[in-house]
């Protein structure tokens, strides 16, 4: 404990008036602080704007990406797996895991693909009921094994339709257009 | 509730036995005191939670309602729910009465109270007296809980509590004293009334200069009363874990939480019927003026009966002295998120050194304006 200054009838009242004022001053700014509007975001319903280098879940593209396994290979602890069978030109995704109990965000598998398909995401809040779930599926995280389902899905109607065109013999020209410009 | 016993009294008093009558007046009386101090527990808790928040730059409790209003009644459920723990090496009995004990000290104290300047609980003419005796015998129930709970914090929070009652009961007393001199009255009801004059404004605070000093001194000596921040020592949650209350869960500590908060409350009333004008304000000034203000009249058949019109009077009066208590409770958050805790020596020392003289100058200083006002114009 500090050495207590010497009780004189002069410090006495000063400690008052000391007291008084400091507490005011204190008050003053509480109260300023108060009426500002608050600095906090209600979180799960809005976020602080996260910046775009941010490195969080992975995003996958799965239509460009060609099962080379060029992210398997670089990944420092090898936490991605991934599967597809060949049909000709097209695969057929099985899956592409991601063990986030693992992975340490090091963006080491962003950088040797080929095709620029897998990319850091902005997601961060990660959670799960069972550590099971950790190990993630890219192509069906966020809907995104069902929106490739439903793309193919259009580009085999698409191609169905072209080819029934053609054996009626009539000119595709239109269509081939749309296309090109589609690409 | 005075009415209410009355009528009750009236219309079957006689066909009842008086053992029975007063069952009904006291759990009528409780449950009317409890209905109010839970309610008063449950908003002064989400005003803490969103004062303390915004002064933290933080929204506070925002999901359960508009801005978090049902907050209070969902972690009341929560605390309903949870697991009741006693530990192994208390003793059992005093564990347990100390949580009602306090609550219910807090509660009797809470008769005095006057709802209104015509409906009361309990017209008690030493009022005050009974408010100060009441909420320092919760210093009972909190020693007993940290002496039961058989463990370092709490005997250490308890005995804190103990010294800084003791403290200060004096200042808190003695600083009452000076509007009690001027009013001439320990009823809240009257004091009330005899602030009724300048259009509702004459309030006890502006009619001497000793009053504003006497109203900061009782304020910090209520502060330390009710276990507040910067003196919440006996809870220390940095120092003690929560002081007297480290072993208590569930609804026993709910019991704690509540007393505190009425309390601050009835803390808050006696400055604000003593200090701030209690029930008068302009606004009840011409509530009185157009409504009229006798709730029962001698009608023509010259029964008492119910007069119906003046009760929007009486509820603004009722309104305007609970607005001014929460303006009390208010101004303690405020101090509470602004202020660090002092030390239990600083703590003492204030309550002797400081308090205690100062608020006997100002009751002398008091009583001598009085009597020199009272020599000079003789009223």
């Amino acid at each position: 404990m500090q050495a207590q200054p010497a009780e004189t009838p002069a410090r006495y009242f000063k400690n008052i008036v000391d007291s008084v004022k400091t507490t005011l001053v204190g008050m003053k700014i509480t109260w300023r602080y108060m009426l500002q509007k608050p600095i906090t975001v209600q979180y799960p319903d809005e976020r602080m704007p996260i910046p775009d280098r941010y490195r969080g879940i992975h995003y996958l593209e799965q239509e460009k990406c060609i099962n080379c396994l060029a992210c398997a290979r670089a990944c420092p602890i090898d936490c991605i797996e991934m599967e597809a069978v060949r049909h000709g030109k097209e695969l057929e995704w099985v899956s592409f895991t991601l063990d986030y109990q693992k992975c340490m965000f090091c963006e080491l598998c962003v950088y040797p693909c080929p095709k620029d398909c897998i990319h850091m995401g902005t997601e961060y809040a990660f959670v799960t009921f069972d550590r099971s779930e950790f190990k993630h599926d890219l192509l069906s995280f966020k809907g995104m094994a069902r929106e490739a389902r439903i793309r193919m899905k259009e580009a085999e109607a698409k191609k169905a339709a072209k080819e029934a065109a053609k054996a009626r013999g009539e000119t595709v020209a239109a269509d081939d257009e749309e296309e090109k410009d589609a690409e | 509730m005075n009415f209410f016993l009355e009528g009750i009294y009236q219309t079957v008093g006689e066909h009842l036995p008086m053992w029975l009558m007063m069952l009904i007046a006291a759990v009528t009386g409780i449950a009317v005191v409890l209905g109010m101090v839970s309610l008063i527990a449950m908003f002064s808790v989400w005003l803490e939670r969103k004062v303390s928040g915004h002064i933290q730059c933080r929204y506070g409790p925002m999901y359960v309602g508009w801005h978090g209003w049902l907050q209070s009644i969902a972690d009341g459920v929560k605390l309903l729910l949870k697991e009741d723990m006693i530990p192994r090496d208390a003793d059992r009995v005093l564990f347990m009465l100390a949580p009602g004990l306090v609550l219910a000290a807090i509660l009797g104290a809470f008769a005095a109270y006057p709802l209104s300047p015509g409906i009361w609980f309990g017209d008690i003419d030493l009022g005050v007296f009974m408010i100060i005796a009441f909420s320092s015998m919760t210093t009972i129930g909190v020693v007993m809980a940290g002496w039961a709970s058989n463990s370092k914090w709490t005997i250490y929070g308890s005995m804190r509590e103990a010294a800084q009652v003791v403290a200060y009961e004096i200042p808190l007393g003695i600083s009452l004293l000076v509007p009690v001199m001027v009013a001439g009255t320990f009823n809240l009801r009257e004091a009330s009334a005899l602030q009724a004059d300048w259009f509702g404004m004459k309030w006890f605070l502006f009619t001497n200069p000793f009053m504003l000093p006497a109203f900061v001194l009782f304020f910090i000596a209520a502060l330390a009363e009710t276990k507040r921040a910067p003196f919440d020592l006996p809870e220390a949650e940095s120092e003690l874990v929560a002081g007297f209350m480290t072993e208590y869960s569930g609804i026993r500590w709910s019991f704690f939480f509540m007393e505190e908060y009425a309390a601050m409350f009835l803390m808050s009333a006696l400055g604000a019927v003593f200090f701030l004008g209690g029930f008068e304000s302009p606004l009840t000034h011409f509530a009185g003026e157009f409504f009229g203000k006798e709730l029962v009249v001698v009608g023509a058949s010259g029964a008492k009966e119910l007069n119906f019109a003046a009760i929007p009077y009486h509820l603004v009066a009722a309104v305007t002295l609970i607005a001014k208590c929460f303006f009390g409770v208010f101004l303690m958050m405020w101090l509470r998120w602004t202020l660090p805790r002092v030390r239990i020596d600083q703590v003492m020392t204030m309550g002797y050194k400081y308090l205690t003289p100062l608020s006997l100058l100002c009751v002398l200083g008091a009583a001598l304006w009085e009597a020199g006002k009272h020599a000079l114009f003789g009223s």
